[in-house]
């Protein structure tokens, strides 16, 4: 039988609570703040043996010293003779324990004088009431990482139902930047749900959003781990490996033909698509990239008149010069050209209700948006966009979004999570669960400032989406400026290293100060779990994730420079057509103006065909070449005089 | 079930029922008629103001030097005891039978071992739970069928063979002599296993070894006296101790008190006295007798050994400048296993 590790303590000035205990153990003992203990009790209630799991909270060291002035006497005032002492005094460890779990639960009871014992792998997992969603055969057990106690390591599961959905879901991480523990934690995660998530609860996609820098741009590239990460894998079930199904998407940079990513190098061009809308697209999120103290409701009417009444229908009116039909920027700036100058010429200032003025603002709002989201939004209508209706099962869709501006990052976060919602409601988006993984909600879900259109996406999804399978996993530096209905919502909850000043925040005042200064000191592949099944936060280490990180992926694979638009083209087209020639490109594109060419690359990466080369030469007009035009022998009326070379 | 297991159940039974004073006190309403009990779970006895050995001083035989004098120990003190003995005892008033007192006693013995610079307790600490009752004069028949051998006598006859008379405050006096016997015989029962098992290991033993022949004898023990109430010095000699400084120690001299074996001791100063009375830091040593040719060097041996034990202190007992920190951890354990 193991020997007790120490002996559970309570005096009448500190007593045992059914939820709190004391307990001393050796000096040598390996207990630390966050380990997990069982306490056997000694008197029987009911016929049973209370057993009692718990997790140090708090610890205490302290010797018979009645006063500091005692030490000072016994060395004559110099510490360098305490080292010739030849006693050391008698020396306490004290620790109290915060109670996971009673057996049996009933009658709940404070805790038993009784011994104490280091928890063995399967206490772990009775503490933590992981036996209830470990059962052979209907696991929903997800690997978050190992909690390491005695040299014994257990693997700690999250609950899928309570990470995924339906009985809770979400997650938010939260820990001081630079040691890419947020990321690092997620993408782990990530490869640990999709190797556990049960077959029987359905399918499971991620989109990950990458907000800053290449931290996502290499997620299927593999990393060189090292053997104890090997082992952790191994342990905790997940291949290591990087994610065999990875499809990236960027907008163009301003000159349309590059794509806005860090992930540019043409090795990792394969699986980079670019992500453009055009005008329908762009319109359904208007408000998103509308000043509201601008569009007033007048605005707001004639935009949703343009949205349902002119938007990709011919539309006809006595004002307008001729039949318009709307369906890029281009059509419309035509339309409201018409419309003004229709106007104009009837000296009317109103039209349909609408004033003139009200109809040159949100001309000048609606034609601005093609300039602010440049790159992302096409005047010519092209869209290239996520594979809506046709996402597959544990694959990761990334969303690069950290070259681009402010209010194309606004726009197509708006966008894809309503995309994401529609599918998902209707059951067509190809997986019946989604994984959003957004960083920085410092920044998009902040708890004071204004009322975002994104922030509200965001609240949303924490508040609706595991009814519809669209899981938030969030992340940011402090949790304590992010809005608290989104991070409230999330069910899981992780804490890498934490920042003292964030610590001292109330919304840390649960916590003991011992476990807040371990949360200050964490080192990286730690992490802090809190869980609905897990009655007190956990201590966890999980391995280094099996994916490149961002900056060694920036020297192995350096981003691409900006480079003519025949080049561009050729990289594009090479993704389909390798064989392509830039002499060739050359020779296809050379008579014709950018604008050409750009729709006739769309086109073709739109439809993407084996033949990429042909069908993008066959979408340009032909054009044939201008020759000199013969001279023509002119006949006078009549013939002039020879002596009078004036005709008079 | 044979006749000893059935002697040992009823000995473990009472033991198990003087395990505290009340649980005593129910045994006794329980088994002896007409007992009244104390209320107020009583205070140690040893605190009650009684007539003690007025303070004296003795002449003693010198074994270094023909003229009791102040020796410098020299070198450093180097640490070298490996275990401290102590005791402790605890008298209450239990209650009455008629106006004869019964007090309830708990004396124990232990030895804390050093070990890597920490102490731990060496075997089985020694502990006794008895009742000490005046059994000239109380009912003994219904006391002894009640508490079998945990029961003592406080009013045996003496050398004279008068029994003491029936005054409650001498025999409470009795009984708490009667406690303190019994915790110097555990103390003794303990340091003559040590000696036996452990003769290389120096012991250091709080008080004077000379009651047991067989600890006074033995190379290991080393007895240290922290009470000063005999002085075994006279006239010019008395002033050499009282003016000991720090580190010097006296010449060792023979004692041999009455029914104790035969001794070498000598006085050493631990502490200076430094605005202090003149017994601060004074502690009196006793070893075995041995050869005079290795008195100096095993009397200088031993001080270094006793100065080195000088820290860390073991404050905040009161007697700190005299006792080393191995004697308050025994006497800290006792306190914290036998209340």
């Amino acid at each position: 039988m193991t020997a007790p590790l120490g002996l559970v303590v309570a005096t009448e000035r500190t007593p045992n609570t059914p939820h709190q205990f004391q307990f001393w153990t050796a000096i040598d003992s390996p207990v630390g703040i966050g380990t997990i203990v069982r306490v056997d009790g000694r008197q029987p209630v009911d016929g049973h043996i209370p057993h009692v799991y718990g997790v140090v909270t708090e610890g205490f060291s302290y010797t018979d010293l009645a006063s500091p002035l005692f030490d000072v006497l016994g060395h004559d005032g110099d510490p360098g003779q305490a080292a010739f002492a030849p006693t050391e005094r008698a020396e306490v460890r004290l620790y109290v324990a915060a109670v996971l779990r009673h057996v049996p639960e009933e009658p709940l009871q404070p805790v038993p004088m009784g011994e104490v014992f280091l928890a063995t792998e399967a206490d772990v997992a009775v503490a933590l009431r992981m036996d209830t969603y470990l059962r052979d055969g209907a696991s929903t057990g997800i690997p978050i990482g190992l909690y390491r106690s005695g040299g014994m390591d257990s693997a700690i599961y999250l609950d899928a139902e309570f990470l995924v959905g339906p009985e809770a879901a979400h997650l938010n991480i939260t820990g001081v930047s630079g040691l890419a523990t947020k990321t690092s934690a997620v993408e782990w995660l990530m490869a640990s749900l999709f190797a556990h998530f049960p077959k029987s609860k359905g399918s499971v996609a991620a989109v990950c959003f990458n907000v800053k820098g290449p931290d996502l741009c290499f997620l299927d590239q593999p990393a060189e781990l090292e053997e104890n990460d090997r082992a952790m894998y191994e342990t905790l079930g997940v291949p290591c490996a990087p994610f065999p199904d990875v499809r990236y998407f960027a907008p163009y940079k301003a000159d349309n033909v590059s794509l806005n990513t860090l992930r540019s190098n043409e090795e990792l061009s394969a699986n980079v698509q670019p992500l453009t809308w055009g005008l329908r697209e762009v319109l359904q999120f208007a408000e998103v990239l509308l000043n509201r103290d601008d569009v007033d409701a007048k605005a707001d009417a004639l935009i949703d008149f343009i949205k349902e009444r002119v938007l990709d229908r011919d539309f006809e009116d006595r004002v307008l010069k001729q039949k318009h039909r709307v369906r890029s920027f281009a059509d419309l700036e035509g339309w409201f050209r018409d419309l003004l100058s229709g106007l104009e010429d009837q000296g009317s200032e109103h039209w349909r209700t609408h004033h003139v003025a009200t109809i040159r603002k949100v001309r000048n709002r609606l034609s601005n948006i093609s300039t602010r989201c440049a790159g992302l939004v096409t005047n010519d209508g092209h869209t290239s966009d996520l594979p809506w209706g046709d996402f597959t099962d544990r694959a990761v869709y990334v969303v690069d979004v950290a070259l681009a501006e402010e209010d194309a990052q606004d726009l197509i976060f708006a966008r894809i999570v309503s995309k994401l919602r529609e599918h998902l409601e209707r059951r067509d988006l190809g997986v019946t669960h989604v994984v959003v993984f957004v960083d920085e909600l410092n920044k998009y879900a902040p708890a004071d400032g204004p009322d975002t259109y994104v922030r509200k996406m965001l609240l949303d999804i924490a508040e609706r989406g595991r009814y519809l399978g669209l899981v938030l996993f969030s992340a940011q530096q402090f949790r304590s400026q992010v809005h608290r209905r989104v991070v409230g919502n999330a069910g899981t909850a992780l804490y890498g290293r934490m920042d003292g000043d964030e610590l001292a925040t109330p919304g840390y005042a649960v916590l003991s100060a011992a476990t807040r200064t371990k949360l200050a000191t964490l080192s990286k592949g730690q992490l802090m779990v809190r869980h609905p099944h897990f009655t007190q936060p956990i201590f966890v280490s999980f391995p280094r994730p099996a994916v490149m990180r961002g900056r060694d992926g920036m020297e192995r694979f350096p981003q691409a420079a900006d480079v003519p638009l025949d080049v561009g083209v050729l990289r594009q087209l090479r993704r389909f057509e390798p064989t392509l020639t830039l002499a060739w490109v050359q020779d296809v594109i050379g008579l014709y103006e950018e604008e050409d060419v750009l729709r006739a690359l769309h086109a073709t990466l739109a439809h993407a065909p084996e033949k990429a080369g042909a069908y993008f030469k066959a979408q340009f007009r032909k054009i044939v070449g201008a020759a000199p035009a013969p001279a023509v022998a002119r006949t006078p009326l009549r013939a002039l005089p020879d002596d009078d070379p004036y005709a008079i | 079930m044979d006749g000893a297991s059935s002697a040992d159940d009823r000995k473990n039974g009472a033991f198990e029922t003087l395990r505290s004073v009340h649980a005593a006190q129910r045994h006794l309403l329980r088994l002896v008629p007409n007992v009244r009990t104390a209320t107020g779970g009583g205070s140690p006895l040893e605190r009650l103001e009684r007539d003690m050995e007025l303070p004296h001083v003795i002449d003693a035989e010198g074994a270094e030097d023909a003229t009791l004098r102040a020796r410098p120990v020299p070198g450093a003190p180097v640490p070298a005891f490996r275990a401290f003995l102590d005791g402790t005892q605890r008298s209450q008033l239990l209650g009455w039978i008629g106006s004869l007192p019964l007090v309830y006693g708990t004396s124990g013995a232990v030895i804390r071992e050093r070990i890597e610079r920490r102490l731990v307790t060496w075997h089985t600490p020694l502990v006794e739970h008895r009742i000490y009752a005046p059994l000239a004069y109380a009912p003994r028949e219904e006391l002894e069928g009640a508490l079998g051998a945990q029961l003592e006598d406080t009013t045996k006859p003496g050398p004279d063979g008068t029994i003491p008379a029936p005054h409650p405050t001498l025999l409470l006096e009795r009984a708490t002599l009667a406690v303190s016997r019994d915790r110097e015989r555990l103390e003794l029962s303990l340091a003559e296993s040590w000696c036996a098992s452990r003769p290389d290991d120096p012991i250091m033993i709080d008080g004077g070894i000379g009651s047991s022949e067989a600890v006074a004898s033995s190379a290991c023990a080393v007895g240290v006296v922290k009470s000063h109430r005999t002085l075994y010095a006279k006239g010019e000699a008395l002033n050499v101790v009282l003016a000991l400084s720090r580190g010097e120690r006296s010449s060792v001299i023979r004692i041999a008190p009455r029914a104790r074996s035969e001794v070498l001791s000598w006085y050493l100063r631990l502490r200076a006295t430094d605005g202090r009375d003149a017994l601060w830091g004074l502690v009196r040593v006793e070893m075995r007798m041995i050869d005079s040719p290795g008195i100096t060097a095993r009397a200088d041996e031993i001080s270094r050994w006793l100065l080195a034990e000088s820290s860390p202190l073991a404050a905040p007992d009161p007697r700190w400048d005299r006792m080393a920190y191995g004697i308050r951890s025994a006497e800290e354990f006792l306190r914290a296993t036998t209340n």
